[in-house]
């Protein structure tokens, strides 16, 4: 793992560089490279052609919300999240990846790619959504990566069954939760790995796969190769990238990121108070949806106005999309729009009859088939997981 | 100058008591304006501590877009030295201030980016000397080593997220060698507001024994 030499950085870098192009993501890199200096970094986020830069390094992108507008994200335009960025290349090539279970397993195993290509392949179209997305619409804020709409994506995941990989190993009787950890590394040692677990249920649940593919082509560095987990319905903290170990255990993963991060309060917590109650992992989605177009701040002639945009609730199906341009006084239902998929979002169309010139918000909020409604603003917790509150743009109708 | 600097620390630690006592997140306007003061004074160290121990493993950008009052920057700091960074407690002491004052919740959206003079300042002040470099001794270079490039560089020097510098090529090309750890390269960043002339050539002369 160790660089030697000191060449090799630049040909590490030059090869993130070529991935990155690949990815359309190249606009990105000048300011990648310029990244620890800080006497160069403005307080504010910088657009790229196709992601929204919130941290240079490690790399935290979020997706402008007019992408929204098709139900696939394009792999190019999906949002990016880790807390140490992409192993090194080393670590994942072909002759060096492989995936290890272990734990309470009756033989451990050991799995290259080819051998996972070899079993039975699952494709699933999945929103994945990181647990701080809306987080800069908490007040009072909180700390973290201020995401604003778009740290959110619907996909198309291809890969094999969790269930029949541990199915290889053997589960014993004592198991109760499957750990992750991925090849990413910290800068230094002493900082907490990315250590999680999800419950047996969901990882032998048959929708619950491990990833190799990503809209139908390899998985690319930024999004874990070569192999990620995902967890349809749960929040993005549960889908590890770069996996290559899985233990099977009897307790949840120890350490910082299971035990203090990622978990929101079982009791509704006073605004700004820090937490000491009893708290729970980020596990399910919540209803929410987002308004793709028009766009914030857009200026459209009166007349039909096409709002759309789209809605998810994770493992619950979306049954209602309402519109409302009164600040919420009165809603429109929407309609439903195109593919309906269990885990994807679906799409919601309404047509607008704006009749006078002015300035408008447009709020959406969605309800799923367990009656869980969208509320106005989300329970403030210490960390700014599950924003769902009511998706808000404001657009100004001049004269037809 | 002094007796304005020490009634700023006075200042500083006054709000630092009420805030810690009251868990206050308000600022009335007066004390913002103190704020403000604290903050200018403080940037220089501050912003050096910034590039030097934080952006090690993240870029300031995350840093500057939050908005904490006071508890919730000592705890942030405070996590970030458990975790490992460089930081003593004078220096995470003066990070808090500097950062409680610029980067609370009543500051606005947009703050001014951090200082760009320490960058501008930089080559009148830590451009090697017309007349020659500095002497370097190596012992004291260990030091300073250990406590600025080990994090990245590793222990002996032998690599890690960073490249392995002991009998690196780099050594002998001593222009390119001062270029790198003046103004950085690549993921690493500019040093030249935090390591001396003096403390640059101790390291280097210290990589030279390795």
């Amino acid at each position: 793992m160790n660089a030697t030499g000191s060449a090799a950085p630049t040909s590490r870098r030059s090869m993130l560089k070529t991935l990155l192009q690949g990815l359309g993501l190249g606009l990105v890199m000048p300011n990648l490279h310029r990244s620890a200096n800080a006497g160069n970094e403005s307080a504010g986020t910088r657009e790229t052609a196709s992601l929204t830069v919130r941290v240079t390094h490690p790399l935290d992108a979020e997706t402008p919300v007019r992408e929204f507008t098709s139900f696939l994200t394009p792999t190019s335009r999906f949002f990016v999240r880790s807390h140490f960025g992409p192993p090194p290349p080393e670590a994942i090539s072909q002759a060096n990846w492989r995936l290890r279970v272990g734990g309470l397993v009756e033989q451990s195993r050991e799995f290259t790619l080819k051998d996972l290509r070899h079993m039975e392949s699952v494709t699933i179209t999945a929103v994945v959504q990181c647990s701080g997305n809306g987080r800069a619409h908490h007040r009072p804020k909180v700390p973290g990566v201020q995401w604003d709409r778009g740290a959110v994506g619907n996909a198309q995941w291809t890969g094999v069954r969790l269930h029949d990989v541990l199915g290889q190993a053997g589960i014993k009787e004592q198991a109760h939760h499957v750990q992750f950890l991925g090849a990413d590394r910290p800068v230094v040692d002493s900082v907490p790995l990315f250590v999680r677990s999800i419950p047996l249920n969901k990882a032998l649940h048959p929708d619950t796969i491990l990833a190799y593919e990503m809209n139908g082509r390899p998985l690319p560095l930024l999004h874990g190769a070569p192999l990620r987990v995902i967890t349809p319905g749960w929040m993005a903290d549960s889908c590890t990238k770069w996996l290559t170990d899985i233990t099977v255990q009897t307790e949840e993963a120890k350490g910082y990121y299971m035990q203090t991060a990622y978990r929101v309060p079982t009791r509704p917590v006073e605004p700004g108070t820090s937490s000491s109650g009893p708290s729970t992992p980020v596990e399910k989605m919540i209803v929410k949806s987002l308004v793709a177009a028009p766009q914030e701040g857009e200026t459209v002639k009166a007349g039909s106005i096409t709002i759309q945009g789209v809605a998810w609730s994770g493992e619950a199906k979306v049954v209602k999309v309402e519109v409302s341009i009164d600040e919420g006084k009165t809603w429109e239902p929407a309609r439903l729009v195109g593919e309906d998929q269990p885990y994807a979002w679906r799409q919601w169309q309404l047509i607008w009859n704006a009749k006078t010139a002015g300035t408008f918000p447009i709020l959406c909020r969605a309800t799923d088939e367990r009656g869980d409604v969208q509320p106005a603003t989300s329970p403030w917790n210490p960390s700014g997981f599950l924003w769902n509150g009511w998706d808000r743009v404001t657009v100004t109708v001049t004269e037809a | 100058m002094n007796r304005q600097a020490s009634g700023i620390r006075r200042g500083g630690a006054v709000l630092f008591m009420i805030s810690a006592l009251l868990g206050l997140a308000v600022i009335t306007s007066a004390e913002e304006e103190n704020l403000a003061t604290v903050s200018v004074s403080l940037a220089p160290r501050a912003e050096g501590l910034i590039l030097a121990r934080c952006s090690v493993c993240h870029s300031a950008d995350l840093i500057v877009q939050q908005r904490l009052p006071l508890v919730r920057w000592e705890a942030t700091v405070e996590k970030m030295r458990h975790w490992g960074a460089e930081i003593s407690k004078d220096e995470a002491e003066l990070l808090v201030r500097y950062l409680s004052a610029r980067y609370h919740p009543g500051a606005p959206d947009r703050v001014p980016p951090l200082n760009h003079e320490i960058g501008k300042t930089e080559p009148l002040t830590q451009e090697p000397a017309a007349g020659g470099r500095m002497v370097g001794v190596a012992a004291r270079g260990a030091d300073i080593f250990a406590h600025n490039c080990q994090a990245c560089h590793g222990t002996g020097a032998m690599g890690g997220m960073g490249p392995k510098l002991a009998k690196n090529p780099i050594l002998t090309q001593e222009d390119l060698f001062w270029e790198t750890v003046l103004h950085g390269r690549g993921p690493m960043p500019a040093w030249g507001s935090v390591l001396n002339q003096q403390e640059i050539a101790d390291i280097h002369a210290w990589l030279l024994s390795q």
